[in-house]
């Protein structure tokens, strides 16, 4: 029994960390967008326009690249040789890519320069595509071709949507789905919906702003049309109630007085009046707040505090006799 | 050793106030002495206005950028009391000791009253209106509008999600005409009235009974949320506030929320907004547009409530007609512009009281001012 027990904890475990090793898999990483010919876009630490690519983690957990190799020249990968690759440093914890967040890479052949400068420039290959291979230097986790006028072009070049290089179009074929992109999209989404604002939409449609004052001020009108009308009808509702209420109390009182006229058709005697005059003199009585009645000889006090109370903080001054 | 002590001291001056300062930040200064002055001599809005020009002298001071004390620094004190500002975080708060404190009987009991607050709301689209024309883009212009509403939070809460960049002088506008309401709407109450329409009394309200003021916030949430539901964080924080009140199993949250939680919101939404006026951001031409917009919206606020009255007047029943002299209570400056009708009425007849039918409108014209908040924001954001 123990035996099987031992098993299924150690399978258990097997599975677990499986899991977690998949869900820190490199092979969820793409390359999503390269930038050559950098004039006047994204800048790095140093101030400079280089060339740049970016990596997106297509995962939703988070992954490291540390370890991971960038090139433009993959000779040697079957041997495993790395040596004239850019390894990525493993002690920078920003190398971690959050869930469906992107890195970006500058192509400035400055390795020295910090973690995210490589040690190639795509402008001084004859190669036009970028690697990215895995930490064992024998993996091929994902290779970018682009065009070969791209370093002409002031314009970058990546997926259509994040991540993925081919789709299947209409016709069960399948499509490359990548381009010359029209925004530059470093460190965020290619997938930009750049349209006029809702604020512009509307300076179009109404420049003068009278639209909108007619539009909006019917509808202050018809939200406190509609609470006038709830209150109305709630009005007529209770003072309908309150009516019936009056009225059937105004019955009840009317039988008691018929009652009490037929005993008192000779006028209320002398002890009824007293009676009355008694319990109209309770009746007034109650009305006034009820005393403690115990009386105490009770010095005020009231308390001080010592950041008020001058005589506390202030130094006295000596008198001479 | 002599020349350490001398960099030192050159350093320490470089920090202070003296070595920053700029001609904007003094006259800053001055305009929040001023409205100290204002709030303790003439008791103008003193709650409000003591907070804001303390903040304006507050944010004012000048000092080195980096040292992390500005409003507009990142990591500062005034920055994280800032949030609540920014965020559109304190206006539902205060909305909600708002709705603990106001008794809407007088609106209950006579509820045609409820469409002067409506029609009030016309300066906030004129102004949007004018401020289009000024070369405003519609959201500044919006933001702008809003003072129009005489509401300060409903401002601050629009202008926080509209234009941020001009909150400072929007919500000093508006304070600064709420507290001005007794000088503005006079002349204009007087210049579109007559004198026998100025006499006119108004039918006494009716009794309203327990079950209508509770059932009343319940309806109107659910009514007028439905249809403006950008309006939800004030109408809701308003009506729930008005329902912890008036449920009477609530003292203590109603007590809290129209004592000490509407006091402690006010303070920072006072100070804050005060501080936001600095002198880089504040003094500029915009400013100014905003300050005169402001005015020309509640001209136009006050006009539009008693015009409406007039118009409204046509078809009621004699005995049932309304004093236009509470056509200005349609903006929701309660209970400011009810005091003023009261006193305007009581000059041509020492014994007609209007403050209770003015509180009418007067809390219609908070009901107003939220839901054309809610109106501009689904335009505008």
């Amino acid at each position: 029994m123990n035996n099987i027990k031992h098993k299924l904890l150690t399978l258990c475990v097997v599975l677990l960390a499986g899991t977690t090793l998949f869900g820190q898999q490199v092979s969820d990483l793409r390359i999503n967008e390269l930038l050559i010919k950098n004039d006047s876009n994204y800048v790095d630490e140093y101030g400079r326009h280089v060339p740049w690519v970016e990596i997106f983690n297509t995962a939703y957990n988070s992954v490291n690249i540390a370890g991971c190799f960038l090139t433009d020249d993959t000779t040697g990968l079957a041997a495993g040789d790395y040596s004239n690759w850019y390894r990525i440093p493993s002690t920078d914890p920003t190398t971690l890519i959050p869930q469906r967040s992107m890195l970006v890479f500058y192509l400035d052949n400055s390795p020295l320069y910090g973690t995210y400068h490589t040690n190639f420039d795509p402008n001084q290959s004859s190669n036009h595509y970028i690697a990215l291979i895995s930490s064992n230097g024998k993996t091929l986790i994902d290779i970018f071709h682009y065009p070969a006028n791209l370093a002409n072009v002031p314009q970058s070049f990546g997926c259509i949507d994040d991540g993925i290089s081919t789709i299947v179009d209409e016709n069960g074929k399948t499509v490359s789905n990548m381009a010359i992109l029209d925004y530059f999209t470093p460190g965020s989404t290619n997938k930009v919906h750049v349209g006029a604002t809702k604020s512009e939409h509307l300076q179009k449609s109404d420049p003068h702003g009278i639209g909108l004052a007619v539009i909006s001020i019917s509808v202050v009108f018809a939200a406190l049309i509609m609470i006038f009308i709830m209150l109305k009808i709630f009005g007529l509702v209770s003072t309908r109630k309150d009516r019936k209420a009056s009225q059937a109390q105004a019955a009840t009182a009317a039988t008691a007085d018929t009652t009490q006229a037929t005993a008192a058709k000779d006028g209320p005697t002398g002890e009824e009046i007293a009676a009355i005059a008694m319990a109209l003199h309770c009746f007034m009585n109650s009305q006034h707040d009820e005393e403690s009645e115990v009386i105490t000889i009770d010095m005020p006090s009231k308390h001080y505090s010592p950041w008020s109370q001058k005589n506390l903080v202030m130094k006295k001054v000596t008198r001479r006799r | 050793m002599k020349e350490f002590f001398i960099e030192g001291l050159k350093q320490f001056f470089d920090y202070s106030g003296f070595a920053n300062c700029e001609l904007g930040n003094l006259i800053m200064i001055v305009v929040g002495l001023i409205f100290i002055t204002l709030a303790i001599v003439k008791e103008y809005e003193p709650m409000l206005l003591i907070p804001i020009g303390f903040g304006i002298i507050l944010g004012n001071i000048p000092f080195t950028d980096g040292l992390q004390v500005g409003v507009y620094e990142n990591g500062s004190v005034l920055n994280y009391l800032y949030f609540g500002v920014l965020k559109g975080v304190y206006p539902p708060l205060i909305f909600l000791g708002i709705g603990a404190m106001t008794d809407f009987s007088a609106l209950i009991s006579n509820p045609k009253l409820i469409l002067i607050g409506a029609a009030a709301q016309g300066g906030i689209f004129a102004a949007y209106a004018a401020a289009l024309a000024l070369g405003f883009t519609p959201m500044e212009a919006g933001a702008i509008g809003i003072i129009g509403g005489a509401d300060g939070p409903t401002a601050i809460f629009i202008s926080s999600k509209l234009a941020p960049s001009l909150m400072g002088a929007i919500a000093i506008s508006a304070y600064s005409y709420m507290a001005l309401v007794p000088v503005i709407q006079p002349p204009i109450m007087r210049l579109l009235t007559t004198k026998k329409e100025r006499l006119i009394r108004m039918r006494p309200p009716r009794a309203v009974s327990h079950r209508e003021k509770v059932m009343f916030p319940l309806l109107c949430i659910l009514l007028t949320a439905f249809l403006v539901p950008t309006g939800l964080p004030l109408l809701g924080m308003l009506f729930f506030g008005n329902l912890l009140k008036e449920s009477s199993v609530t003292k203590r949250l109603a007590n809290t929320a129209s004592n000490a939680l509407i006091d402690i919101v006010t303070i920072l939404i006072g100070l804050t907004v005060g501080c936001s006026t600095q002198a880089s951001t504040f003094l500029k031409v915009e400013s100014i547009l905003i300050f005169v917009l402001g005015a020309f919206s509640f001209v136009i606020a006050t006009t539009c409530g008693v015009l409406f009255v007039k118009i409204f007047n046509l078809f009621l029943k004699e005995g049932n007609k309304i004093n236009p002299l509470i056509g200005n209570s349609g903006v929701s400056a309660v209970p400011d512009s009810a005091r003023v009708s009261n006193v305007e009425g009581l000059k041509y007849d020492k014994t007609n009281y209007l403050l209770m039918h003015a509180m009418g409108p007067n809390v219609a014209g908070v009901i107003g001012s939220a839901v054309a908040a809610g109106i501009l924001l689904s335009f505008l954001y």
